[in-house]
């Protein structure tokens, strides 16, 4: 049984901070979204909210067509990873996995079954009479997750549950992590601060700012079309350009940018340009040429840097400071005058903030 | 080899003094006990077959077994509550039980001493309000002494408790509630065996406190009441009765050592995790 | 967290903390009471029992005593104790596990055990002078306390900090000085503060090694209240209770009061 989750104009305070600000968000039943966003966003408020643990100053949250607002935490019955693991330092292992079962009233039998059966899944089957504390951080994260799942909850949250992993096992729990939710058919609200986790493995992502949601879109769309420059600087967009329609002939858009060149955007592959706007590209999306003749924005260049599949150079440019890559093939010297000409496949149209 | 010297030179004077002035005085007192001319046992045999010592002894544990039993209970329940406060109330909760614990034990017992006294204040209310005509002799009973020594404990148990309490983390308790155990059963299942360690730390102390106790049961519970310790002070100060007294003293020992490891015992039962 | 207390536990709650307030209330109020025997709530209002314990001798005498005592046996714990706790934590791997065991066992011997055993094998055994001996005890009561603490704070204290002064050319006893101990303040704060009510407040040990002429105030508390019931005790529990608030409100002023609470 699978539920979608629903969450209507949440607003939520610290004292008189305010820390969620009207946050909409709609979870569909076996989907995985994330929030993502640095810390003091309001994500892990959001999933404290859900859970249980706080109260909303207004909002309502909804899973399918129960209405949990006002329910207490332990009447919610949504399964919950926490980033310290949140283990029973006293219960070994297989108890651990059982708890939620003995809440529930499962005979003890049954119980046994169901949490052992749970951790063969997770692969830990053998360490079902050790105590948590004898276990890897690898492994505590295991029995966390099966802890979680063996109740089957219609909801599963995780709150930045890889964190305290090292770099290789993150990725290894990511992908298992996805594997069981997906197996389950589960809907689950995921929150973390780190941008690969999140996009690897989430349905959606909601880039989240100041207590509110940016831009809630699939990784695809977040990575080549941010909606706004926060989501934009976020995703890795290092260049934020000026620029202002001149002229709107047709299939074009002629636009200058500062230092007066005029580059001629495709409306087939940007739609709705407003008169002022911003073009937004990476590194990448801005090519560094000595040709004195090309279309692009003046600049003096600076520091240069090897990246392996190209030079990165740091432009001073009539559109202010920009970061460019040019071809292993021709290295230019810092100091010399050169064109950006931005690429744009690699860029992204946003309103002028 | 330097460090070693280095480590055993800092630590020698504490090392000298506790073994010339605590260890062996006290290795003396209990191996006299077994060089009377007598017998081995003799002494043992002496305050065995005494009705009156024997009582004592029986009267010692019973005390100190309720004051252990009620002192937990009162102290896990407030210092529940407290470690739960909020802030400012709960710094000044934990002030409030850190005074009487810095205040003597011979103040804290006469206050007693006031309050159950013949024309004690308790007494005085009772006669006027009717309860009863005839002061009430509460003063120099089993239950004066209790009482005195559950006011002296509590306070320790609260604090010992509150600290175990705190460190238990929020993660867990709500880990408990979202996988649907109501407040009672994560009361019940994580926070009480969680802090199983923390009780037995503070049964022990309050046990082997209330055991080997002298000034409480010497005022409030004198001559009729007399204890270990009570007795212990007339056999060595009063009779000059020295072998009795080191016998008292060996007794003492033993039973605060078994009550130890016993303990230990029931809190690795209880919780794995108590050490 | 909100998880919301049951009401009846909120109601034992206070009544434990009346319980534990009254009796010290009431002394207080009986202290000040206009009437020749131990009263709540008092009658009438005086300072003159207060004036009392100056006046008699035995209390004066022991009063100086005590705190003859307590400093003193509390210096001489420090003294032995802080480098004692130094090398328990810097030469852990050195030491046998046994010592840290050997410090505390001043607490883990009933008081009155350790109190009649110093007399019968020091005091009567080598006829030693009463207060030494006595200070002797509290000496011995006092140190678990010194070492414990200081020990607590040397265990977060970072000894290649040491290491680094040494390297720069500083001597290693001026580094303990200058580098160690101004890091363990607040433990030596504390450790002076515990073994100082703990020496002023003692009986257990004192009961056995005061003598004629020697006494601590508990042990004179403890004789007048077997032969007098007069408001004098409680104005000298009332005197005890004032060192217990001047020893808070070192603590608050130095270390803040939330250190009581660990």
């Amino acid at each position: 049984m699978t539920h979608p989750l629903t969450v209507e104009h949440l607003t939520a305070h610290y004292g008189t901070t305010k820390v969620l600000d009207d946050l909409s968000l709609n979870v569909g039943a076996g989907e995985l979204v994330s929030l993502l966003g640095a810390s003091g966003c309001g994500k892990t408020t959001t999933l404290r909210l859900v859970a249980g643990f706080l109260e909303p100053t207004a909002g309502a949250i909804r899973l399918g067509d129960t209405d949990l607002t006002k329910l207490p935490a332990y009447k919610r019955g949504i399964g919950l990873v926490f980033q310290n693991y949140a283990l029973f330092p006293h219960l070994s292992v297989l108890d651990n996995v059982a708890f939620g079962l003995k809440q529930r009233g499962i005979a003890a039998a049954d119980r046994t079954k169901r949490a052992g059966a749970m951790l063969e899944r997770v692969g830990l089957s053998q360490l079902g009479d050790r105590l948590p504390g004898a276990l890897s951080g690898g492994q505590k994260q295991r029995v966390a997750l099966a802890r979680a799942l063996v109740v089957e909850p219609p909801l599963l949250m995780f709150d930045e549950p890889l964190s305290n992993l090292d770099a290789k096992l993150r990725v290894d729990m990511r992908v298992e992590i996805r594997k069981l939710q997906q197996a389950n058919n589960t809907t689950a609200l995921y929150v973390t601060h780190d941008q690969e986790e999140a996009f690897s493995i989430s349905d959606r992502v909601a880039i989240m700012h100041q207590g509110r949601i940016m831009q809630l879109d699939t990784p695809e769309v977040l990575y080549q079309r941010p909606a706004n420059a926060f989501v934009a600087r976020f995703v890795g967009f290092e260049n934020l350009i000026p620029m202002k329609v001149t002229a709107r002939e047709g299939e074009n858009v002629k636009a200058q940018a500062p230092g007066g060149v005029e580059l001629s955007l495709p409306v087939s592959r940007f739609e709705n340009i407003p008169d002022d706007f911003v073009l937004a590209t990476r590194a990448d999306g801005l090519s560094v040429t000595a040709d004195p003749n090309a279309q692009g924005i003046p600049t003096t260049l600076g520091l240069r840097t090897y990246l392996g599949r190209a030079y990165q150079y740091q432009c001073d440019s009539a559109a202010g400071p920009l970061l460019a890559n040019g071809p292993l093939s021709s290295p230019l010297e810092p100091g010399s005058t050169a064109k950006l000409v931005p690429v744009l496949d690699q860029c992204s149209i946003l309103k002028p903030e | 080899m330097l460090k070693r010297l280095a480590g055993w030179g800092l630590s020698t004077p504490a090392t000298l003094l506790v073994v010339i002035f605590l260890v062996l005085p006290v290795a003396a007192t209990i191996i006299a006990t077994f060089l009377e001319p007598k017998g081995l046992f003799a002494p043992y045999q002496a305050f065995f077959a005494s009705g009156f010592r024997r009582s004592v002894l029986w009267r010692t544990l019973e005390i100190s077994l309720v004051t252990t039993f009620v002192s937990v209970l009162i102290g896990f329940l407030t210092a529940y509550v407290v470690s739960r406060t909020p802030g400012r109330l709960k710094s000044l909760l934990i002030i409030a039980a850190v005074f009487p614990l810095l205040t003597g034990v011979v103040v804290r017992s006469f206050a007693w001493l006031i309050i159950l006294g013949k024309n004690g204040i308790l007494n005085n209310f009772l006669i006027s309000i009717g309860v009863t005509d005839e002061p009430f002799s509460m003063l120099y009973t089993q239950w004066s002494v209790i009482i005195a020594m559950v006011y002296l404990f509590v306070p320790l148990m609260i604090l010992t408790l509150v600290g175990v309490l705190e460190n238990i983390p929020d993660d867990l308790i709500q880990a408990s509630a979202s996988l649907g155990a109501t407040p009672a059963a994560t009361f019940r299942q994580v926070i009480f065996p969680l802090a199983v360690p923390g009780i037995i730390v503070g049964a022990v102390l309050v046990f082997t406190g209330s055991f080997t106790s002298y000034a409480t049961p010497q005022l409030l519970g004198g001559e009729s009441q007399m204890v270990m310790g009570t007795l212990m002070y007339q056999r060595a100060m009063v009779a000059f009765d020295w072998v009795g007294a080191s016998t008292i003293a060996a007794i003492m020992v033993v039973v605060t050592v078994v009550v130890v490891l016993l303990m230990t015992r029931v809190a690795r039962r209880l919780n794995p995790m108590a050490t | 967290m909100t998880t919301r207390l049951n009401p009846s536990l909120i109601v034992l709650t206070v009544l434990v903390y009346i319980f534990l307030m009254g009796p010290l209330i009431i002394v207080l109020g009986a202290s000040v009471s206009d009437t020749s025997y131990l009263t709540f709530p008092p009658q009438g209002f005086t300072l003159h029992w207060f004036e009392r314990i100056f006046e008699m001798g035995a209390f004066r005498r022991t009063i100086i005593t005590s705190l003859q005592i307590a400093f003193l046996a509390t210096g001489l714990a420090l003294l032995i104790g802080i480098p004692a706790a130094y090398a328990l934590n810097r030469y852990r791997i050195q030491l046998p596990s046994w010592l840290s065991t050997l410090f505390v066992l001043p607490i883990l011997v009933p008081e009155v055990v350790l109190g009649f055993s110093l007399l019968r094998s020091v005091a009567v055994e080598y006829q030693t002078p009463i207060f030494a001996t006595l200070l002797v005890g509290h000496t011995l009561i006092v140190l678990p306390y010194c070492v414990r603490v200081i020990s607590a704070s040397l265990a977060s204290f970072d000894f290649s900090i040491e290491e680094a002064a040494i390297s720069l050319g500083s001597r290693p006893l001026k580094t303990f000085f200058t580098i160690v101990l101004p890091n363990v303040r607040s433990g030596v704060i504390a450790a002076f503060i515990l073994a100082f009510i703990t020496s002023i407040n003692d009986v257990s040990v004192s009961l056995f090694l005061t003598g004629p002429g020697v006494s601590t105030l508990p042990i004179q508390i403890l004789a007048h209240v077997e032969q007098f019931f007069d408001p004098v005790i409680a104005s000298v529990s009332v005197l005890l209770m004032l060192l217990t608030v001047a020893v808070m409100a070192v603590v608050e002023r130095t270390l803040g009061l939330t250190f009581l609470a660990k």
